[in-house]
């Protein structure tokens, strides 16, 4: 039992998380709210010897019950669960922050506004009256720096003295008295026109009566007002003469009226706010610059996760060759057999060991996407693409989780639920598997680095390449097929470029590799014991020819299916099966096939490269075989999210045979143009 | 006039919303209410534009600002 629990609150993009983080670390965790998937983040400080319980809301912008975000965000301040609520502002977007503040206030529960990049702001000159703007809402407001980590105690501080106090006084200096019979402006910060405080003021009367149990009147009765969906069936009212329409625009402007006159009195000079994004943005979403520039950024991301991934790799691969060396002379000193020695070196070391050697060139790609992410390139991202995505039938902002995808499907598949629209969410999800992940960069990076030597790197660019090549054909020729067409709404915030808070990216990486790390540890583990096990037992025990083994038959009997697209080795067909498990398996399995130790090494390469020219397997053969991990089956994990996201197993299934059936063709045609050539 | 059409650095007033029901909501949240002041920062396409409204800046694709219904900020 914690001894006070804080809520965060804020818009997307006002440093929410990274406030978060900077309080509890990496000591988070991460759930779904009941019933719903929507992210709940949770998580725990000691604070002058009292246990801190803190939950992260969902990045909002306001307080109706129209989106689940919202919903969940709303009865959680409502219950009896936390105690005070921090709202997080970007000082730089006050007009934006505090309309949701004054939501909040509304709500009636303890506030305290952590005034976040503060830093910034004076830097460009602008400065914030700090005496006046608590006077004009009546709760603390308190400067913070989230990525320089400054003002927090403060801020904690201030959080634990306010949770039983709900309001400071107020000072309103209106240019207009009001002449309104109950004169409010002692006790809310937010006092509308008299034309709606006296509908306030009747709808209250009403709720009083009929609803005696209600503790916040006033909020309900602006809900009612506003013809707040959730209110309104909860507590009906019969007054045709006061809620003869719905008032909620009149509310919203009432509101930003206010927050002019806020940000009049207490911001200084405010022109300064965006000089710098506006330059930034000219070039970069500029309409005849922004998709090369875009390419660009891409094509660094994928130089940078290859050369300086691959040079810190190689060290890597010393260390896994002498534990190999290790783990032998061990297991010989302690006579552990062969079969023992043979599942240990050339099952669990050969598998586990080649997919951790990867660990540097994920890292850097996942430290790529963040960085983008947290500057704020991402979201332009969306408006640079939405000229093209929308002749195929889909919004910008699909593209987003689009490109989630070059890191791992499964956070891609979760990102799409930004999307509004099911059937959006449903198409991105069919295609959002083509994105190459960082799972089937191992398989490029082994193969192309085995078969195509100095144009290894342009090999496994051109498979990006291809998948996105196929997510848009496919997207092309679902929407004109779809006879509903439905049409797809771009809206979304492009907040001010800034440093990436390099705090957050460490968290956000952290999380990534420890995921790596455990699918390593995990699935990949026991996939290649399975692997082992059916390569080295067969109908007669252990065989001592893999060709003779369980795996071997099973291969053989798919091999003319794989013939046409240059994949008819029964060795290849086993790697690709146990490859659904998770893609790295893909490679992982045909280490273990053909007895490669450390085979990312010089060494290893060569010899997996002969054993493999033995088979007849060449570059045409190596092109196709990256071709089709690139687009059949998404791995398990990916499956289960699908189902998970989707709620529909029908779905999930005619995914599955579809992303085969599409790897199947394209293969096919990739390999007889290549016989061809 | 309609949103679509505006030009660059021009200010706008939101005159009427024609879109569907969720979306209007979401917008109105946003601070996208009759008579809201749209400045049009960027645009491309047939419509596609960059927009800052109330302190904010958006991007709005082309099924979004051929809905919102707007004069020149200057007519008044």
């Amino acid at each position: 039992m914690s001894d006070l629990t804080i809520g965060f609150i804020g818009n997307p993009n006002s440093g929410k998380t990274t406030l978060f983080n900077a309080f509890t670390g990496a000591n988070l965790k991460v759930a779904n709210w009941p019933g719903v998937t929507v992210e709940k983040v949770e998580g725990s400080m000691k604070w002058q010897g009292m246990d801190i319980h803190l939950v992260d809301l969902p990045g909002t912008y306001s307080l109706t019950s129209y989106t689940m975000e919202e919903t969940v965000a709303r009865n959680f301040i409502l219950s009896d669960e936390v105690d005070v609520m921090i709202n997080v502002i970007d000082a730089g977007a006050l007009e934006r922050g505090l309309y949701l503040t004054l939501q909040l206030l509304e709500l009636n529960k303890p506030v305290i506004i952590a005034l976040n990049m503060m830093d910034i702001v004076e830097k460009r000159g602008m400065e914030i009256d700090m005496h006046r703007f608590p006077e004009m809402l009546g709760v603390p407001v308190i400067p913070v720096s989230a990525r320089k980590r400054r003002g927090l105690d403060i801020l904690i501080h201030a959080a634990y003295h306010h949770k039983d106090n709900e309001r400071d006084p107020i000072i309103h200096e209106h240019k207009t008295i009001s002449k309104h019979i109950h004169d409010h402006h002692e006790e809310y910060a937010m006092v509308y026109s008299d034309k709606i405080e006296d509908k306030i003021d009747e709808v209250i009367e009403a709720l009083r009566v009929r609803y005696p149990d209600i503790k916040n009147l006033r909020w309900t009765a602006i809900k009612e007002l506003e013809d707040d969906p959730d209110i309104r069936s909860h507590y009906p009212l019969d007054l045709p003469s006061v809620l003869d329409r719905s008032y909620e625009s009149d509310i919203i402007n009432e509101k930003y009226d206010f927050i002019d006159e806020v940000i009049e009195e207490v911001m200084i000079h405010k022109e300064r706010q965006d000089i710098f994004t506006e330059r930034v943005d000219k070039i970069l979403t500029n309409k005849y610059l922004g998709i090369p520039i875009f390419l660009c950024i891409m094509a660094i991301v994928f130089f940078l996760t290859f050369t300086v991934g691959d040079f810190i790799k190689a060290y890597l691969e010393l260390g896994i060759d002498h534990l190999s060396d290790l783990i032998t002379s061990l297991l010989v000193a302690v006579d552990a057999g062969a079969v023992v020695t043979s599942l240990v070196i050339d099952g669990i070391v050969a598998g586990v060991g080649t997919i951790i050697t990867f660990l540097p060139n994920i890292l850097i790609l996942f430290v790529c996407l963040a960085l983008l992410e947290d500057s704020g390139y991402m979201a332009r991202v969306a408006y640079i693409m939405e000229g093209v995505m929308s002749k195929l039938g889909l919004s910008g902002k699909a593209f987003i989780p689009m490109l989630l995808g070059f890191g791992c499907t499964v956070p891609a598949i979760m990102a799409s639920r930004s999307l509004e629209d099911r059937r959006d969410r449903l198409k991105v999800m069919l295609v959002t598997p083509f994105m190459s992940c960082n799972a089937r960069l191992t398989i490029y990076i082994l193969f192309a680095e085995m078969f195509f030597k100095d144009k290894a790197m342009i090999t496994a660019y051109s498979m990006y390449l291809i998948g996105i090549l196929v997510a848009i054909i496919v997207s092309f020729i679902i929407h004109v097929l779809d006879r509903k067409k439905t049409k797809n709404y771009l809206l979304i915030e492009l907040p001010e470029y800034k440093m990436p808070d390099m705090h957050t990216v460490a968290i956000y990486v952290f999380e990534k590799v420890k995921d790596y790390l455990e699918k390593a540890g995990t699935t990949i583990f026991l996939a290649t014991i399975i692997i082992w096990f059916i390569l080295n037992f067969g109908f007669g025990g252990l065989v001592s020819d893999m060709s003779e083994s369980f795996g071997a038959d099973i291969g053989k009997l798919l091999v003319p299916i794989f013939t046409p697209i240059g994949l008819g080795f029964w060795q290849v067909v086993v790697a690709l099966i146990a490859g659904i498990s998770a893609k790295e398996v893909v490679v992982s399995s045909m280490a273990i096939l053909f007895g490669v130790v450390n085979a990312s090494s010089d060494a290893g390469m060569e010899m997996f490269t002969e054993s493999l020219s033995m088979i007849g397997f060449g570059a045409i053969n190596a092109f196709a075989l990256m071709v089709f991990c690139l687009l059949y089956v998404p791995c398990a994990a990916t499956l289960a999210t699908i189902y998970k996201e989707s709620g529909s197993l029908r779905y999930t299934v005619i995914c599955a045979i579809f992303e085969l059936f599409v790897a199947w063709i394209v293969t096919f045609i990739i390999y007889q143009i290549g016989m061809l050539i | 006039m309609f949103l679509k059409d505006a030009k660059i650095q021009k200010t706008y007033i939101v005159i009427k919303m024609d879109l569907p029901f969720d979306l209007l909501r979401r917008l109105e949240a946003l601070g996208m209410t009759k008579g809201a002041k749209i400045e049009v920062v960027y645009r491309k396409g047939k419509g596609i534009l960059i927009i800052k409204l109330r302190g904010t800046r958006f991007a709005l694709g082309k099924n979004i600002t051929s809905g919102i219904e707007v004069k020149e900020a200057s007519d008044e």
